[in-house]
């Protein structure tokens, strides 16, 4: 037998392939199943939240986010809860009982839970400075009531990660990629519910004070803070482009003749 | 604002990933082709029996491995092809690698001690596991190449 040196052949074992050409192919095949998925779970919960009486909501939720609460902001806790069952009695037939809750956290913020509880923090009470500015705010969480936006997006939520963890938990490298997907994807279904939110939360402010006068406020300042953000972030990351929904409360307000001055309700601040 | 942070890192980490983890396998395979080159008249081969007419003087066990790992961008891709099925491109060159690799010590060892061949030559790879995820991640891979190697008495 004879033995004669050669060199190996190369390109046999390797893909000539370039790494970049198949990290985009590869990118944009998972997106392109993410995005099927996202669009089937928000079509589902659409419908499902149909099926969903507020009654039902209401009771299964009942008292859950109680315990979110600071004992020693129960003065205030009943102030703003005052507040939003005023606010509410120009909701006719509102199917909740409205419930707020006070949270320690010191960003501004506010949320709509499933059941009828309106979470409020700490930092959005020490930044309101007329009860007009904070009634809009708590208007807003009422129109999230009205459109079911809090059953959706914890629809959307449980859906979604259910879904995406039956389909790819065995993967590594999936819940990086279905958990940004997933924000985006809530990013793009809110635009549209905070601006209902926004407009019906207007609404009960005029009809409260008979003026929207405070209203915009809010946006004012978070406009105009946005560059320089601290506690702010919170509130704008979870309610975006916040310019862009000032001008719209503008037009709607103008459309509908109602005065943007008036006398402002005072809010006593506790700090 | 939070999705997109994390999003700049792990772009960001990918990039860095792959411009480093790329010129290191650049250097890598130079290297290889080199030291093959130098190598290429030594006979290592998969043959059990020794050919006709060998007489062999010594012979000893010839050893030689690396333990490879990944760099994230590689894993990246590998774990987007674990959603989408297919070769596993990214992880081919590694492998490919650290095969030549493990050869090529196993041969400079044999070449070093003075042998004149390797004959019976074996390929042998092992998961190392982690010590993540109770062992079932994975650290790295061990490529083993070990042969026979032997000396031959010199015709006179």
């Amino acid at each position: 037998m004879r033995f004669e040196p050669r060199a190996p052949r190369e390109g046999i074992n390797v893909s000539a392939t370039h790494p970049l050409r198949e990290a985009a192919l590869l990118v944009a095949g998972v997106s392109a199943i993410f995005a099927a998925l996202i669009l089937v779970v928000g079509w589902s919960v659409e419908w499902a939240v149909r099926w969903i009486p507020p009654e039902l909501e209401a009771r299964t939720f009942g008292d859950w986010a109680h315990h979110l609460s600071s004992p020693e902001h129960e003065a205030e806790r009943l102030a703003v809860e005052a507040l939003a069952r005023r606010l509410a009695m120009h909701w006719p037939g509102a199917p909740y009982e409205f419930q707020v809750t006070v949270s320690d956290e010191p960003e501004v913020n506010a949320m709509a839970l499933p059941g009828g509880t309106i979470l409020v923090t700490k930092g959005l009470l020490r930044e309101s400075q007329s009860e007009n500015e904070l009634a809009f705010v708590v208007g807003h969480e009422l129109g999230h009531f009205r459109n079911r936006d809090q059953l959706r997006r914890l629809g959307r939520g449980i859906l979604y990660e259910l879904t995406a963890s039956a389909l790819f938990g065995f993967n590594a490298t999936a819940p990086e990629v279905t958990g940004f997907l997933g924000q985006m994807a809530d990013r793009g279904f809110d635009r549209e519910q905070e601006r209902a939110a926004d407009r019906f939360g207007l609404e009960l402010v005029q009809a409260e004070y008979g003026h929207v006068a405070g209203a915009g406020r809010f946006f004012e300042r978070l406009v105009s803070r946005t560059s320089g953000l601290g506690d702010l972030a919170a509130y704008v990351s979870t309610h975006p482009a916040s310019s862009d929904r000032l001008e719209d409360l503008r037009d709607y307000a103008a459309e509908r003749g109602w005065r943007r001055e008036g006398v402002l309700q005072p809010w006593t601040r506790s700090d | 604002m939070e999705a997109l942070t994390q999003l700049g890192i792990t772009l960001m980490v990918l990039t860095v990933t792959y411009l480093v983890g790329s010129a290191i396998e650049r250097r890598h395979f130079d290297s290889l082709r080199k030291r093959e080159a130098r190598l290429r008249a030594f006979p290592t081969v998969t043959f059990e029996r020794l050919p006709e007419g060998w007489q062999v003087a010594d012979s000893g066990l010839a050893m030689g491995s690396t333990v490879v790992s990944l760099d994230y961008f590689k894993r990246f891709l590998a774990g987007l092809r674990g959603i989408l099925g297919g070769r596993v491109r990214s992880y081919e060159p590694l492998l490919d690698r650290a095969r030549r690799e493990a050869l090529l010590r196993m041969t400079e060892g044999a070449v070093a001690d003075g042998y004149d061949a390797i004959v019976n030559v074996r390929l042998e790879t092992s998961r190392l596991a982690s010590s993540r995820g109770r062992g079932k991640g994975t650290a790295g891979v061990e490529m083993l190449a070990f042969g026979t190697a032997v000396k031959l008495v010199r015709q006179p």
